[in-house]
């Protein structure tokens, strides 16, 4: 699996970050996403699925193969 | 109100709306028929406007997440607010109505202070103690006690004004702007007056802060704008700051008296949230799905386009009713069900797309605490009056009851409750 970031939509909604602290965090001046771990371990990956579907901004693009 | 089956040639439907002769809980019954039928249909809102009310979880998904082809501009309750039309002029800083980069501008503005999750972990003592203080207070009253007037409407005001610096003095203030916006039965010119003198008081502290920065929200706000590329007016922080106290209060305290009255009417969930209090944070997410906002929220189409199929045409309105959304079987099978310990999902109880809620991330915090804290320190909370004597606000999409008369045998101090 890979993490792609399209921080350009983000609005700082916190959401990733609070599905995932792991593999996402927040710049402190603006709020956007800051990506820790594009390429999370086996027991990380649902929480990026699952970032990146309640994600509002289609900002979390994953890949199955990276 | 006109079926929404009708299928009259010059009468259409009417946007069905919360009604106090039917479930307090549940989206108008006619919902299941329209997602089944008609998940696109045209229906007239209360202002007279004509919309395409959009009720499947997936359609209203897609058009929240496409700002391009579907525009905030009108306004999120433009269909519900007397008065108002959706054309009107867009304010200086009425971020609520602007898409794209202008829009991003000012969500990137207050981010840091709303839904940084950094932030929010901060501010998690805070809150906590506005709760076990609140409670404090209450118990000291015999009850029977209205929960929504005396507990959860002072919980949520303390905790936006103590972030935005608003002393206690002067909070009546943006109570009483915040209650003559949501009750909807105004026209534009009345809303104006109910606005004008919060402005004013935002626009004089805007002033001070200025002068004198501290560690409040709106001056954290203007020292942050002093750095970027284009700094922010008074007229926008002043904006800003006034859709973080109206916006912010009254929906989460209707949640709070709402949820609480939930509970107390599936008392299987309420045991086994008592039992284990670790349940407040999914117990918060299932009610805000679970009972949502009512009324829909408004979007502009502006480019001839589908819905589902259904061609809408640049300049027409859409509705896209959330609380339907949330309860539809492609989302959940089993939605109708409330479950304290069902795994949050996507649901669009904060909305979707780049204006899902900007206090989103505080509400979940303000939620969960006071569910667990609840849960802890008054285990015999119930209902005072018989559960068909609580009256529910119908004119408004801030749903929940207008009071909730409880009573207990006796609230646990903090320390014990272990709150
Ligand atoms: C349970 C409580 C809450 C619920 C259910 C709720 C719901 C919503 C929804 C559905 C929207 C989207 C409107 C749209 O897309 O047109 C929204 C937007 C907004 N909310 Fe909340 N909200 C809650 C609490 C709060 C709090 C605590 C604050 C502020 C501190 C807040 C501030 C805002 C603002 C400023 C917007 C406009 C965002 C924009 O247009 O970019 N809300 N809320
Ligand atoms: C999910 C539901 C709603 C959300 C998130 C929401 C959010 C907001 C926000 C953020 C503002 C501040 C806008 C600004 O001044 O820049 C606002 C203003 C306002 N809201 Fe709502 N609102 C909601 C529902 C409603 C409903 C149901 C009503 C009335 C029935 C209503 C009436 C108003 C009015 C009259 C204003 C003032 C508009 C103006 O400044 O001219 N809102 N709302
Ligand atoms: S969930 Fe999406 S919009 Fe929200 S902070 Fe993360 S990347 Fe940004």
């Amino acid at each position: 699996m890979r993490i792609d970031i399209h921080a350009e939509r983000c609005i700082g909604s916190g959401v990733c970050a609070l599905i995932a602290p792991e593999l996402f965090d927040q710049r402190d001046d603006d709020g956007v996403v800051v990506l820790l771990d594009p390429d999370p371990a086996p027991e990380q990956q649902e929480n990026a699925y699952e970032a990146a579907t309640r994600c509002p901004a289609s900002v979390i693009e994953i890949h199955e193969e990276g | 109100m006109t079926s929404v089956m009708g299928n009259h040639a010059e009468e259409l439907p009417s946007l069905p709306l919360p009604d106090e002769q039917r479930c307090p809980f549940a989206p108008p019954p006619e919902y299941e028929r329209l997602r089944a039928d008609h998940p696109v249909i045209r229906v007239t809102c209360p202002t007279g406007v004509r919309a395409w009310l959009v009720s499947r979880y997936a359609d209203v998904r897609e058009v929240l997440g496409d700002p391009r082809r579907f525009s905030n501009r009108p306004g999120t309750a433009a269909h519900i607010l007397l008065g108002f039309s959706g054309a009107e002029p867009v304010g200086e800083g009425e971020f609520p109505r602007m898409d794209g980069g202008e829009h991003l501008r000012f969500r990137r503005h207050m981010a840091p202070e709303m839904s940084n999750m950094k932030r929010i972990g901060q501010l998690r003592p805070l809150v906590q103690a506005i709760v076990d203080q609140r409670l404090d207070a209450v118990a000291a009253v015999e009850p029977p006690v209205d929960f929504y007037a005396q507990f959860a409407r002072p919980v949520t005001t303390a905790v936006i004004a103590e972030l935005l610096g608003v002393p206690e003095g002067d909070r009546g203030l943006f109570q009483k702007a915040a209650e003559a916006l949501f009750t909807g039965a105004l026209t534009a010119a009345e809303v104006g007056e109910a606005m004008r003198p919060l402005f004013e008081y935002l626009y004089a502290t805007v002033m001070t802060r200025r002068a004198n920065p501290g560690e409040d929200v709106i001056s954290r706000m203007i020292v942050r704008s002093d750095g970027t590329e284009r700094p922010f007016t008074d007229a926008e922080l002043v904006r800003m700051s006034a859709a973080m106290l109206l916006a912010g209060y009254d929906t989460t305290a209707s949640m709070i008296s709402h949820g609480l009255l939930a509970l107390l009417e599936h008392p299987q969930e309420l045991d086994r949230l008592r039992a284990d209090p670790g349940l407040a944070a999914t117990a918060a997410e299932e009610l805000v799905r679970y009972l949502g906002v009512g009324g829909g929220l408004l979007r502009e189409v502006t480019e001839d386009t589908e819905i589902a199929g259904q061609p809408v045409k640049v300049g027409d309105y859409v509705v896209v009713a959330i609380q339907s959304a949330n309860r539809d079987s492609a989302l959940h099978p089993d939605g109708d069900h409330l479950d304290v310990s069902r795994p949050a999902g996507a649901h669009l109880g904060f909305g979707h797309g780049p204006h899902q809620c900007v206090g989103q991330q505080l509400a979940r915090l303000e939620l969960t605490t006071v569910l667990a804290t609840v849960a802890r320190r008054i285990p015999s909370l119930r209902l005072a009056v018989p559960f068909d004597d609580i009256r529910f606000k119908v004119d408004t999409a801030v749903l929940g009851p207008v009071a909730l008369p409880v009573t207990w045998d006796k609230v646990l101090p903090a320390a014990e409750g272990g709150a």
